[in-house]
């Protein structure tokens, strides 16, 4: 494991410690559908309930823990995710969620940056178009280190016919 | 009164853990593609790459390069290939680095 890696691994190990049982979730739309915004709404009804969890949305980016950033970036939310990302106290995290935020859908467009890599620095990345409500729990609780990713695991083949 | 609650009180913690199994509804969710590398020749995998909307799929060489990050399970690529596609059912695919997100799948059929 190299230097950095293990940084990462330390920040994370006390992030987990800090925020694993509090962590206060502002979501930010930098142009999506709005699919992913059903299935973040669908987070707080009963079924999934993730207040039991001990994760609360928060509508001020200042009593934020983690920025959960959706969309592909477009150009024209520039500076409202700057001042976002900034009014979040540190330690924070982000997370991108659905295929735009990852680089995805909106690639070639010349109106957005097309991946929330280039204007943030992303810590927990979920799949899905959208991401289901378990997905992104999934990811919410990865991102505290209160559950390990399983994907790098995966190899996405098959052998049976 | 719930039991999780009175056992929370009792421990001083009354958050609960994540789903020990996944959701019954969980079988009827688009998920992302894998792939049969039997089946794949480079024609297969071309073709696969073309019917991509989202650009997740693409060949170098003898190599499908498959970005589960670009994926939005359309499942296109599944109806071009039904016998070199077929669905993961993984839905639980949060990663803390992007390039674990990149899968390197090598063709193997017959001919490639």
């Amino acid at each position: 494991m190299s230097g950095i890696d293990e940084t990462a691994a330390e920040l994370r190990r006390r992030i987990g410690g800090q925020f694993g049982r509090s962590l206060h979730i502002r979501t930010l739309d930098t142009g999506s559908c709005a699919a992913c915004e059903q299935e973040i709404r669908l987070l707080a009804a009963p079924h999934y309930d993730l207040h039991r969890l001990g994760l609360f949305f928060t509508p001020a980016p200042r009593h934020a823990d983690l920025l959960l950033v959706t969309g592909p970036m477009v150009r024209v939310m520039d500076t409202a995710v700057r001042k976002t990302f900034e009014a979040i106290p540190s330690p924070k995290v982000v997370v991108a969620t659905g295929a735009c935020a990852l680089g995805g859908v909106y690639r070639e467009d010349p109106f957005v940056h097309g991946d929330a890599g280039k204007v943030l620095p992303v810590d927990v990345w979920i799949p899905g178009c959208p991401p289901s409500p378990l997905a992104l729990l999934q990811g919410l609780l990865v991102a505290v280190g209160r559950l390990a990713q399983k994907t790098p695991g995966l190899s996405f083949t098959v052998d049976a016919p | 009164m719930p039991l999780w609650f009175a056992r929370g009180l009792h421990r001083g913690v009354v958050t609960s853990r994540y789903p020990a199994r996944t959701d019954d509804s969980s079988v009827f969710l688009p998920t992302p593609p894998a792939f049969r590398p039997v089946a794949l020749t480079r024609s297969v995998a071309d073709e696969l790459c073309a019917a991509c909307p989202s650009g997740a799929l693409r060949r170098e060489e003898d190599v499908l390069v498959y970005d589960l990050g670009a994926c939005t399970a359309c499942g296109r690529c599944a109806e071009v290939a039904p016998e070199a596609v077929v669905p993961s059912g993984e839905f639980e695919l949060a990663t803390l680095s992007r390039s674990a997100l990149i899968k390197r799948i090598p063709l193997a059929g017959p001919d490639r």
